[in-house]
């Protein structure tokens, strides 16, 4: 093994060193010897017992069932080999693993039979998590993954400890940033056209990282040319308790509760007290009145669980919320109380953001924040906050989002929309008043959503007409499916709505759950517009932005054609003008 | 929102497909419409021995949608879909009922795949298809006259290679 020359950086960490690529932090241990490492020893612990709990049941199983048959020695004699089997199991996996630091990447052998080798470009790493689930805390131990901006593959290092971990991270982005603002300046420079770049840092007079904050939204941002000292980590947001009230208006864990009710109630019917026959008889009055209360109490059971069950579930995950700006130009959120993660995004890579209110959330002022990036795995996008007052999360958004935009329109023209701030006061994104769709939309959406009922109300003809049911039925099922649609179809369109900001493109949208969404201009990859037969006749459209981050398209719907058109030509006016009909195209 | 390039509708995209791609759809309508019916014909002659009035009626609206898919649609989609790629961009333009448009800049486009398959080799067609980082931005243009499209792709393929970065 050779060791090439390099600045290790531990002294003169903040200057340029002619040959060696700058980075600001030493290079760990790890990464600078080179050689094959297997994961911590304290790993000989921890997969055996993942391994014993996910056998769990099924030795469980085995045990009582042998138990019960006749010969019980049998079982005795198999208890062991299941547990010692689960135990050798276990270690495979610490002897088969193994990583190494090349000069320019990251290489992890996994596998006994089907083996796997997995690298990541250390140039390329734009984000890193670490998670530490509770056993690998006791143990000081944790697990990162390594993301390198392509989705859906990221490199996962298990059985790290603690420390190393937290190191690697750091070196891993700072050299990532550092690359890609050496990248950047070489794009800069004239003549040089190499796209190669990437793959061969080492060579490169580095800069020192793309510091200091770039603002999104703006073509790509210069790096920051200073070799001085690293700006300190800005606090963008940490947990306020006082958020806990949000924590119950949270559908998600009412669906936990409800289905550990249910679970309990089919208890309930084996202990016989909702069985038939028991209701018929001497105590039948007793019983149905017993029924009467069972399903109070179940309600309140429910009520009392929801409350616990999601009040407890906001304090495990969001424990020790804190969402850190860093000194290299990445977004850092960590949280939980049992198991710890943090999870970092390259600033860069945060193509916008997404305001979600759930009806009951909205009604309490309340709504979650969550990003969109690219490379950051499943769904593209990563929670950044958890439910919480809903100026906060606007805030939030607006400082992730490097913005407090003047809302000047950049075409010069005032927005027809009064209100929306032509005085050019501070507003940002999150918080500009949208522009809605029109009667055209209006009506539209209100017929649109009559498929439901003419849906609804054709089956209950039809069962009506096979059963022989009362037809008032049918009319009964007509109104009330009618007017709830009515109802959501109103919602809709209330909620439906566009704008656009300096740097970011708008899309306001959903019935029940209002979602906004707001897409940086620069991240919009691509237009689609749709119409539908309906549509056209009453000049209407869907608009679809393309883009890579989150779920790869902003739809705004409903929107008149003109309108469509108009917002595409803006916010992408190189792309599009030259498509539009007039001017000196032939 | 006033407009501020005049008139603000998107203008047909300059080129049609390859003029063959009718006889192309025509063929494959004719493949499978042909099989559809004919399982059809078997199960109304051999299966339904009754001739049940309505199975007349589904068996006569299946040949009428069969007539259509074969002599009118391809026709349509001829005159529909429509293509232009600029130094900038590619945008398409298909759908007879439904309208779709798409538009997509070069520099954000990472694939460029051409197609070919059995029939339209026969018919010396291709089909283009231009991903770009978004699922949902795919572009394809259909039937192609097979030298002009391996014209496109390698226009195309020189076009994005210009550009640096990662098209995200």
């Amino acid at each position: 093994m050779t060791l090439p020359p390099r600045d290790d950086g531990r002294d003169g960490a903040l200057d340029t060193p002619p040959t060696g690529p700058a980075y600001d932090l030493p290079a760990p241990q790890a990464v600078r010897d080179r050689e094959w490492h297997r994961q911590s020893p304290r790993m000989l612990f921890i997969h055996p017992v993942k391994v014993l709990w996910s056998m769990a049941v099924p030795i469980v199983i085995a045990f009582v069932g042998i138990r019960q048959s006749a010969d019980t020695t049998w079982s005795v004699r198999l208890l062991p080999v299941l547990v010692l089997g689960a135990l050798a199991l276990g270690v495979i996996p610490w002897f088969t693993t193994r990583y190494r630091f090349t000069e320019t990447q990251l290489q992890v052998k996994t596998g006994l039979i089907n083996r796997s080798e997995k690298t990541a470009p250390l140039d390329r790493v734009r984000s890193v998590d670490l998670e530490s689930p509770p056993l690998h805390r006791i143990l000081g131990l944790a697990r990162a993954r390594i993301g390198t901006g392509v989705d859906e593959s990221r490199v996962e290092l298990d059985g790290l400890a603690r420390e190393d971990a937290g190191q690697l991270r750091e070196y891993l982005l700072l050299r990532g940033a550092g690359a890609r603002g050496a990248q950047q300046t070489a794009a800069r420079s004239p003549g040089d056209a190499s796209l190669g770049s990437e793959g061969d840092v080492p060579g490169l007079q580095g800069a020192p990282g793309a510091q200091g904050s770039p603002e999104p939204g703006l073509p790509p941002p210069p790096p920051a040319q200073r070799p001085g000292p690293l700006r300190p980590e800005e606090v963008l947001a940490e947990i306020d308790w006082s958020w806990l009230r949000f924590a119950p208006f949270s559908l998600s864990s009412l669906v936990i509760v409800a289905t550990a009710l249910g679970v309990l109630f089919q208890f309930g019917d084996d202990f016989g007290v909702l069985s038939q026959d028991r209701v018929t008889g001497t105590y039948e009055w007793v019983l149905a009145q017993a029924l009467v209360a069972i399903v109070l109490v179940g309600l309140f059971v429910l009520l009392v669980g929801w409350l616990v069950v999601s009040t407890l579930n906001y304090v495990l995950q969001w424990w020790n919320l804190r969402l850190v700006r860093e000194p290299g130009g990445t977004i850092r959120l960590t949280r939980g109380l049992l198991t710890t993660t943090s999870t970092t995004v390259e600033e860069a890579r945060i193509r916008g953001v997404q305001l979600t209110e759930p009806l009951l959330l909205r009604a309490v002022g309340g709504g979650e924040l969550t990003s969109l990036a690219t490379g950051v795995g499943t769904g593209g996008t990563t929670k950044l906050l958890p439910p919480c007052p809903r100026p906060v999360a606007e805030s939030v958004g607006h400082s992730v989002l490097g913005t407090g935009e003047r809302l000047l329109d950049p075409t010069g023209d005032t927005p027809r929309d009064p209100g929306t701030g032509g005085d050019g006061r501070l507003d940002g994104p999150l918080t500009v008043p949208v522009r809605s769709h029109g009667p055209a939309a209006h009506r539209r959406i209100l017929v649109q959503s009559q498929w439901a009922t003419a849906f609804l109300t054709g089956v209950a003809a039809g069962l009506t007409w096979w059963l022989g049911w009362d037809w008032w039925v049918v009319a009964a099922v007509a109104a009330g499916t009618g007017l709830a649609s009515l109802g959501l179809g109103e919602l809709s369109y209330r909620n439906l709505g566009h704008q656009l900001t300096p740097e970011h493109l708008v899309s306001r949208s959903g019935a029940l759950q209002r979602q906004r969404v707001v897409l940086e201009r620069a991240g919009v990859i691509g237009w689609v517009v749709r119409q539908s037969f309906f549509q056209r006749r009453r000049g209407l459209a869907d608009l679809l932005a393309t883009t890579a981050a989150g779920p790869e398209v902003v739809t705004v719907a409903n929107i008149p054609l003109p309108w469509a058109l108009e917002l595409a030509s803006r916010t992408t006016p190189t792309v599009v003008d030259q498509f539009r009909s007039t001017g000196e195209e032939p | 929102m006033s407009s501020v390039t005049g008139d603000p509708a998107l203008r047909d995209p300059a080129r049609k497909v390859s003029s063959r791609a009718i006889a192309y759809w025509t063929t494959t309508a004719l493949v499978w419409e042909g099989i559809f019916l004919a399982v059809l014909v078997v199960v109304y002659l051999f299966v339904l021995p009754d001739r049940w009035w309505w199975a007349t009626v589904i068996l006569a609206l299946a040949v009428a949608g069969a007539l259509v898919e074969i002599l009118v649609v391809p026709r349509f989609k001829y005159a529909v879909h429509r293509w232009e790629v600029t130094d900038t961009a590619i945008y398409t333009r298909s759908g007879w009922l439904n309208v779709e448009q798409r538009i997509a800049p070069l520099s954000r486009v990472q694939t460029v795949d051409s197609e070919q398959g059995a029939i339209q080799r026969m018919f010396r067609l291709a089909s283009i298809t231009v991903t770009t980082a978004s699922a949902a931005g795919a572009i394809e243009i259909k039937c192609l006259d097979q030298d002009e499209a391996r014209r496109v792709v390698a226009d195309l393929t020189e076009i994005t290679g210009r550009d640096e970065g990662d098209a995200t």
